[in-house]
This record gives structure tokens, C-alpha cells and sequence, in this order.
């Protein structure tokens, strides 16, 4: 791959005291998503937007940052937690030995569909990506001896892990949302790290100007490729943390339906900011769990909420708020 | 903390502090609830989707069931509560609404969900974590070995023991059966169990096609079913599905070249489309409240939920409702209280006729040993009243013989 030299070529504007704070944006993300499960009313929805933050984030960096509109994100998420699943249930494979392998599969799954579908461009890649994640959804459906087919995946619950010589209670829900947080921080440091590094700035350039970015001398189809399977295996990680936590793996979760609700996270929380996919997924849960508590007729008010959303703040509420605050794009 | 004096400068450090303190202060109120003396229930159902008019019979009887007890004085003395969340018919939201339900709310027992992969998802929470699941829904999975527990109990009919009524009453050697089959699992589990049935019998298999779930147009598969010419067309799906596709059969003349069987008739379904559409069609069925003419118990469940819904009657899937959290309320009476293994074990041994007749919950595989009807939709004039929707054909007294037994379905015998 070209590296470019040209990371610090982006002018950045006088670092403010807000500002200077978002340099460590991944250490100020953990220790928000570490008080979460108090500031939430349940611990299995901060479980949740754990999850789901986790799973928007590796699409934040295909939509957010590439400017890819893909539609079958979802394919990547439910891989990473039939993957794991499968791993632990059929073959006993230890609990962390199964991410690590659910991740690889899924990433080995995100460059056969990336190397297909990042050859198309605009709306064709987005309906190249949905009917190929769709070809997902059928082969789960289809193979039930492997995932449970529409009964879904169950039989592998993990209720005590090892860590550090230490035997943890998995079932407990404090236990499991830090040991679970531990993986989303390494998603988000992982994640931050791309996206300072020169590879980073390609794939922005690339969303800003393909044609230009193409006459600078980079690859830009090569990128592309490389960017979506970093998406896929951050995404499967997230399928993994939800695998682990509900210890079922519902075949909903390869629906297109998933893939739209990662899509309106994003845009919920704000598209191209490092925070936004957790701001996005945390509102959207939040949203459906308390409205549906009061209303079967939930949706109506949360699309309502989205529409506005679109219409009147089109950078999310991360976005916009960190637009009112004056904090710099290239901090976020 | 700034050491020196002069500037007090908020650093980020006491900032973060100052933020999880407020926080913890906050969680503070959740902390304190321990030991109030309420039994509390946990009830996911899918009041949104296309099972929603079940879904809301279910709580209504539920209720009925809980306030019973509670005017008798509850249990022990304890006041019995209902929490009920919309699972959304997604496996996925049931699990994280289970967990809630065992984790913020402390449940001592979780009864409901109406899909048999949302089922099977609350039974994984809630055996993992030792609590007891009254599912009232049907599936055959759920009572076989890999997904049992001794903390599950499974209330509703299987499709093996409704589809075998049915079949009985409706297939004769050497017919020919076309099936029409919503694709997901409900609906294979009732095409397997048809099949079975037929095959004991010696009717003929002529076909079957599988149409997705939630379909709403069933113009395409009518013609092909027509032309397999079978004397009885089985259409094994749910909900609002089975009103569609009756409804669009019939409008292709399908009744007057075959018998049209389903394996659940529902009440709301017929209820939604009328009389002349689903005439002649014939289905098993839990419970009917035309029961009151021959069983006493039917007879006071019908009154005691008219009394507190405003003359309205009770439903099929309604009545799993009230025998689900019924026949649990009954057990925590006999165990005096919630200790999970003395109500297990008093679930086990507890006799119930709650809606019906006798029934049980079989050692093995904790299903419900129960009677099954099969009942015909009656022709608009032969209806004694807007709620006089079916006749019983059948209703078959509730025994082992009717199950799949104990070592088929994996269990230690």
C-alpha cells in the first residue's frame, strides 16, 4: 500500500482546552462507558450500547470516514456471534480463544464480500453489499445443524471465565459489562489508532475527493478493500460481545433490519465523529426501551425522532454538539 | 487537586471524579430495594408485530390469573405483581428484556413469549441463571433434551399433540394432502407433526410449499396448490398470516375443490375476517368458551374474565395466559413461597384444572399433559350469537400416549 506522508499536512486549528482533551478521545470514551451502567435504568441495555456502540463504530469508519454506504453490515456482526457460538457450543473452544477466532472468520468473510462489492461504486455498492449480507441471512437459515437455523443458536452460555487466575461469576451483570467493556476499549483504541495514522487520512481523502485521491498516486480500490475488512472485524467483535452476553444468537440479527438500525445509529449519533456511533447507539436503545415501556406504538415516536434528526441535525447529536461547542473536525 | 491555592483550576482528573461521584449518587436509589415482600412475575410477550392480538389476550388473562390470588390475599401473605415487556417477537429483545426482568426487577419466575425462537431465547436466560419459565406458546423443541431444564415448564399445546387431534379428525386413509407452510419454525415443527400423522394413518403426501412469514399476498402459491388436487389442503402458519391466507384461498375457490385444516384455528383470526371465509374450516385448538356447556372450570374462567374485562370473552392463546401463571401461582401456594426448587418440585407434582380439565406437567420434559380440541368454523346461520364462532368436532382427554415419549426426545428414562 502507498503510505502517504501527508498526515500532518491537515491543518489543524488552535487547540482549545475542550479541544486539547479530545486528543485522548479513547481514554475519555472508557471512562464514560465505564459509569454507564449506572447512568442507564438496566445493565443489560448498557450491555447493549456497549454492543451495538461497538458494531456502529466499525461502521462509522466505512460510512463515517470512506464515505461507503453499505448495507449489510449486519453480515459481520451476526458472523462474529454465530462464529463464537459455534466455537464454544460444538467445538468447546475457550471463551477468548473463540472471539479471537469468530474476529478472523469474520474478517476472512468481510474480504470476500469486500472484494466483490467494493468494485461497485455509490448506490450499486450499497445494494451489492444488502444482497450479499442477505446470502448470509439464507446460508444461517439454511444450515441449521450448525446455527439453530430460525429457532437460533443457543447451548453455549459462559457463566464463569478465568481471568488472571481469577475465577469471575460471568452471569453476574456488573462482571460482565466490564470484562465486555475491556474488549470495546481495545475496538476503540484500535480504531483511534487507524485513523491517526496516515492510512487514516487516505481514507478520508478518499471520501472527500476519489478522483483526486486516485491522482495523488493511491490505491484507492486496494484501500477501500482494507477498509471494509477492518469495518467487518470491528463489527464482528461487537457480534461476539453480544454472543457472549445474551448466550443466544437470534437469526434477526443477520436481517436487513439490523443493517438499517446500524445505519440509523450512526446517523442518530453523528457520522464521522470517534464518539458518535456510542452517543447513537446509547440514544437509540434508550429511546426504544423507554418509549416501549409506556406505548406499544414505539416506533411512531422513534421514527419521528429520526426524522427530525435527518432534517434538522444531519451531523448527529455528537456532531452538532460538538459543532456548537467550536471543536475542531480533524479532534473529533 | 490543585496544591497550590491561588488558581483553582478544574482539571480534568477531579472532572472525572466529580462526574462518576454525581453518578454514583445517582445510582444511589437502585441500591436500596431489596427485600420488599412482592412476588414478582416476568411476562415478555410481543405486543407489537402480527401476534399482537394474542399477545394482548395473554396479558389480559394473566392479569385475570394474578388478581385472583392477589384478592384471596396473595400468597403467604405476599402480593402477587405482573411486569410486562414487549419482547418486539424478536429472540434478541426477549433475551436482553429477560435479563432485565431477572437482574433490575428480581423476578422470582418469568411466564410468556409467543414464537418458538423467542421462547427458546428466554429459556436459555433463565436456565443459565436457575429461574423458572412457564413458556405458553408452542414448539416441540423446547420439551426435547438440549433445550430442557428443571427450571422449564412448558404450558402451551405442541404442534405434535395438535397436529395428531386434527389429523384425526380430519384425514382418512388414502387421501391426499397438500401443505401450505409459513417458513420459519412454528411452521415446520406443525408440518412434521402433520406428516407423522398422515403417515400413521396412510393419507398421501401431494405437496408443500413454504411461503415467508409475515406474507402478505398469497396469489402465487394458490394455483399451484389447486393443481396438486388434494382433498385437504393443511395451512400451518399464525396470526395474521393464517387470516390472509385462508381469506385469499377462499377467494381462489379453494373450498370448493378441498377441505381447508389448520393446525391451530385462532379465535381473533376468524373474529377479524368473519364467518363466510372461514367456514367449513377445521383446526385443534387449547381452549374454546363454549367449553362452559361441558366443563365447570371453563365455565368460572369465562365468568371471572368477563367480570374484569367488561363482558368480553376469553380467547384460545389467552386462556395459556391464565393457566401458565395459574398453575405457577398454584405451586408457590403449595411451596409457600418462592424458593425456586420447592416450587419447582411442587410444579412437578401439582394437579390443575384451571380453564378445562385436568391437567399436568409430565416428570420428564415438564410439558403440560393437557386435553386438545379440534373445533369447525360454523356457518354465519348456524351461529347463535356474534361470539358462537365453533363447533367442537373433538376434544381429546389429555394423556402420556398423546406425547412424544420421554427417550425419543432425548431424556434419561
Amino acid at each position: 500500500m502507498t503510505h502517504p506522508s501527508s498526515g500532518e499536512v491537515i491543518a489543524k486549528p488552535a487547540p482549545s482546552g475542550l479541544g486539547r482533551l479530545l486528543d485522548h478521545r479513547v481514554l475519555l470514551s472508557i471512562a464514560v462507558l465505564a459509569i454507564l451502567p449506572w447512568l442507564l435504568p438496566s445493565k443489560a441495555l448498557a450491555v447493549n450500547v456497549l454492543i451495538y456502540g461497538v458494531v456502529v463504530m466499525g461502521y462509522n469508519l466505512l460510512f463515517g470516514y470512506t464515505g461507503l454506504l453499505s448495507f449489510g453490515q449486519a453480515a459481520f456482526f451476526g458472523a462474529g456471534a454465530y462464529f463464537t457460538g459455534i466455537a464454544i457450543g460444538r467445538y468447546g473452544v475457550p471463551w477468548f480463544a473463540a472471539v479471537a477466532i469468530a474476529v478472523g472468520l469474520s474478517t476472512c468473510l468481510a474480504a470476500v464480500i469486500g472484494i466483490i462489492s467494493t468494485r461497485t461504486r455509490g448506490i450499486y455498492f450499497s445494494m451489492v453489499t444488502l444482497a450479499l449480507a442477505q446470502l448470509v441471512y439464507y446460508v444461517a437459515l439454511q444450515a441449521s445443524s450448525f446455527t439453530g437455523g430460525e429457532n437460533g443458536l443457543r447451548g453455549f452460555t459462559v457463566d464463569r471465565i478465568s481471568l488472571f487466575g481469577h475465577q469471575v461469576n460471568f452471569l453476574d451483570p456488573v462482571n460482565k459489562y466490564y470484562v465486555l467493556m475491556a474488549f470495546a476499549a481495545l475496538a476503540m483504541w484500535f480504531q483511534s489508532r487507524i485513523l491517526n495514522s496516515p492510512f487514516g487520512a487516505v481514507i478520508e481523502a478518499i471520501r472527500e475527493n476519489e478522483q483526486r485521491a486516485r491522482a495523488c498516486g493511491y490505491d484507492v480500490e486496494r484501500s477501500k478493500l482494507v477498509v471494509f475488512m477492518l469495518s467487518g472485524a470491528i463489527s464482528s467483535l461487537g457480534g461476539c460481545m453480544l454472543a457472549l452476553h445474551l448466550s443466544i444468537v437470534p437469526l434477526d440479527i443477520l436481517h436487513y433490519q439490523t443493517s438499517g438500525m446500524i445505519v440509523m445509529m450512526v446517523l442518530l449519533g453523528g457520522a464521522r465523529s470517534f464518539f458518535g456511533p456510542f452517543v447513537g447507539a446509547a440514544s437509540f436503545l434508550i429511546l426504544e426501551d423507554v418509549i416501549s415501556l409506556w406505548t406499544p406504538h414505539w416506533q411512531i415516536f422513534v421514527g419521528a425522532i429520526f426524522v427530525l434528526f435527518v432534517l434538522f441535525l444531519p451531523k448527529g447529536i455528537w456532531g452538532t454538539l460538538l459543532d456548537v461547542l467550536g471543536i475542531g473536525k480533524a479532534r473529533r | 487537586m490543585p496544591k497550590s491555592g491561588s488558581t483553582p483550576k478544574v482539571t480534568r482528573r477531579t472532572a472525572l471524579a466529580g462526574l462518576s461521584a454525581s453518578a454514583a449518587l445517582l445510582a444511589m436509589p437502585r441500591l436500596g430495594r431489596a427485600a420488599d415482600e412482592t412476588i414478582r412475575i416476568g411476562f415478555p410477550t410481543p405486543l407489537t408485530g402480527p401476534f399482537a392480538a394474542e399477545a394482548r389476550d395473554q396479558v389480559k388473562c394473566a392479569e385475570l390469573a394474578v388478581k385472583l390470588v392477589n384478592d384471596k390475599g396473595g400468597i403467604g401473605g405476599r402480593k402477587v405483581e405482573l411486569l410486562v415487556r414487549d419482547d418486539k417477537l424478536n429472540a434478541g429483545e426477549a433475551a436482553t428484556r429477560t435479563l432485565e426482568l431477572i437482574e433490575k426487577d428480581k423476578v422470582h419466575a418469568v411466564v410468556g413469549a409467543l414464537s418458538s425462537a423467542v421462547q427458546l431465547a428466554v429459556n436459555e436466560v433463565t436456565r443459565a441463571r436457575g429461574v423458572i419459565y412457564v413458556s405458553i406458546s408452542q414448539s416441540d423443541t423446547i420439551n426435547e433434551a438440549k433445550d430442557f431444564s428443571k427450571y422449564t415448564f412448558h404450558e402451551a399445546l405442541n404442534p405434535h399433540m395438535t397436529t395428531a387431534a386434527v389429523a384425526r379428525q380430519t384425514l382418512k386413509k388414502g387421501m391426499k394432502v397438500a401443505h401450505l407452510v409459513a417458513d420459519y419454525a412454528y411452521g415446520h415443527e406443525m408440518l412434521r407433526g402433520f406428516k407423522r400423522a398422515q403417515a400413521a394413518i396412510g393419507a398421501d403426501n401431494v405437496g408443500e410449499i413454504l411461503h415467508p412469514f409475515g406474507a402478505a399476498d398469497y396469489s402465487t402459491f394458490m394455483p399451484r396448490l389447486m393443481s396438486m388436487r388434494p382433498d385437504v389442503l393443511c395451512i400451518s402458519n399464525f396470526g395474521r398470516d393464517q387470516a390472509n391466507a385462508i381469506k385469499q384461498a377462499v377467494d381462489f375457490g379453494v373450498k370448493q375443490q378441498m377441505k381447508i385444516v389448520v393446525p391451530v384455528i385462532l379465535h381473533n383470526q376468524r373474529l377479524a375476517v368473519g364467518p363466510d371465509v372461514f367456514e367449513g374450516v377445521v383446526g385443534g385448538a387449547n381452549y374454546y368458551w363454549g367449553l362452559e356447556a361441558q366443563s365447570k372450570s371453563a365455565a368460572s374462567f369465562n365468568a371471572a374474565f368477563k367480570a374484569a374485562n367488561g363482558g368480553a370473552i376469553p380467547t384460545d392463546y389467552g386462556a395459556y395466559g391464565y393457566s401458565g401463571v395459574g398453575s405457577l401461582l398454584a405451586a408457590m401456594q403449595v411451596a409457600d413461597g418462592t424458593d425456586t426448587d420447592k416450587v419447582v418440585d411442587a410444579l412437578e407434582k401439582l394437579q390443575y384444572d384451571l380453564t378445562k380439565s385436568p391437567q399436568h406437567y409430565r416428570k420428564c420434559d415438564h410439558q403440560s399433559v393437557q386435553s386438545v380440541l379440534v373445533l369447525e368454523s360454523k356457518k354465519k346461520s348456524a351461529m347463535a350469537g356474534d361470539n358462537d364462532l365453533f363447533a367442537i368436532l373433538a376434544n381429546d382427554t389429555g394423556s402420556d400416549d398423546m406425547l412424544r415419549s420421554c427417550s425419543e426426545l432425548g431424556h434419561a428414562t
